[in-house]
């Protein structure tokens, strides 16, 4: 690879791990300053996935030109934390919303409170 | 350019420890098991972001293999911990 491509190179691979990083420690201001656990949620599921996604893109990127399978498992990764994380944040909402637990008293607007569940168990199945 | 790219490798590293403590500390005061829970995920999250900062500062592509298999299985803990919070048992 030729210096100008491997200048582009690096920059760009800065320029995601950078941005990544920013997303990561601003997930982390989130999860410390909000007031309870939906809301930390939002945090974590939304910001924490842009940033471990942007992440995973700079060994890609550094790697592109030597090592071809770096570039499928880095997608393949990518495509597994979007899968999985949406899914293990509403598991978790739903069960904290099942079981009671407090919303911040700054909530304006409740909208499941009519659906609210009488017995948890129902929703996930007797299996 | 290769330096250049090791020390902001290096300060992101940095900041990424700056995130793992915030979520720690979330683990280490939330006020109930769902907080614990919602930090932990941050942290496993935060630990891939490390393997994969580490594979571009040490040029070496060995540790990318778990960097999506935590990504696979990271997520199990979370929802073992939910389906307990939510119906008192996992299985």
């Amino acid at each position: 690879m030729d210096g100008a491509l491997a200048a582009v190179r690096d920059l760009l691979v800065v320029a995601l791990m950078a941005s990544g990083t920013f997303f990561m420690v601003v997930t982390g201001i989130g999860l410390v300053r909000f007031p309870d656990v939906y809301t930390r949620m939002h945090a974590a599921g939304k910001a924490g996935t842009l940033g471990i996604a942007l992440l995973i893109l700079a060994p890609v990127v550094f790697f592109a030109g030597t090592d071809p399978f770096v570039s499928v498992r880095g997608c393949l990764a990518i495509v597994f934390q979007l899968l999985t994380t949406p899914g293990a944040t509403y598991l978790l909402a739903h069960a904290c919303y099942a079981t009671n637990h407090p919303l911040h008293e700054r909530t304006a607007l409740d909208e499941l409170q009519e659906f609210r569940l009488v017995y948890p168990d129902e929703e996930f199945g007797d299996e | 350019m290769s330096g250049f790219v090791a020390l902001s490798a290096s300060i992101c590293m940095a900041l990424l420890f700056v995130a793992a403590g915030l979520a720690l500390y979330r683990i280490v005061v939330g006020p109930r098991a769902a907080d614990r829970a919602v930090g932990f995920d941050m942290l496993s999250t935060v630990i891939v972001g490390m393997i994969c900062v580490l594979c571009v500062a040490w040029r070496s592509t060995l540790y990318f293999d778990a960097v999506w298999i935590l990504t696979l299985v990271g997520f199990l803990g979370t929802a073992a911990i939910a389906k307990y919070l939510a119906r008192g048992r996992i299985f």
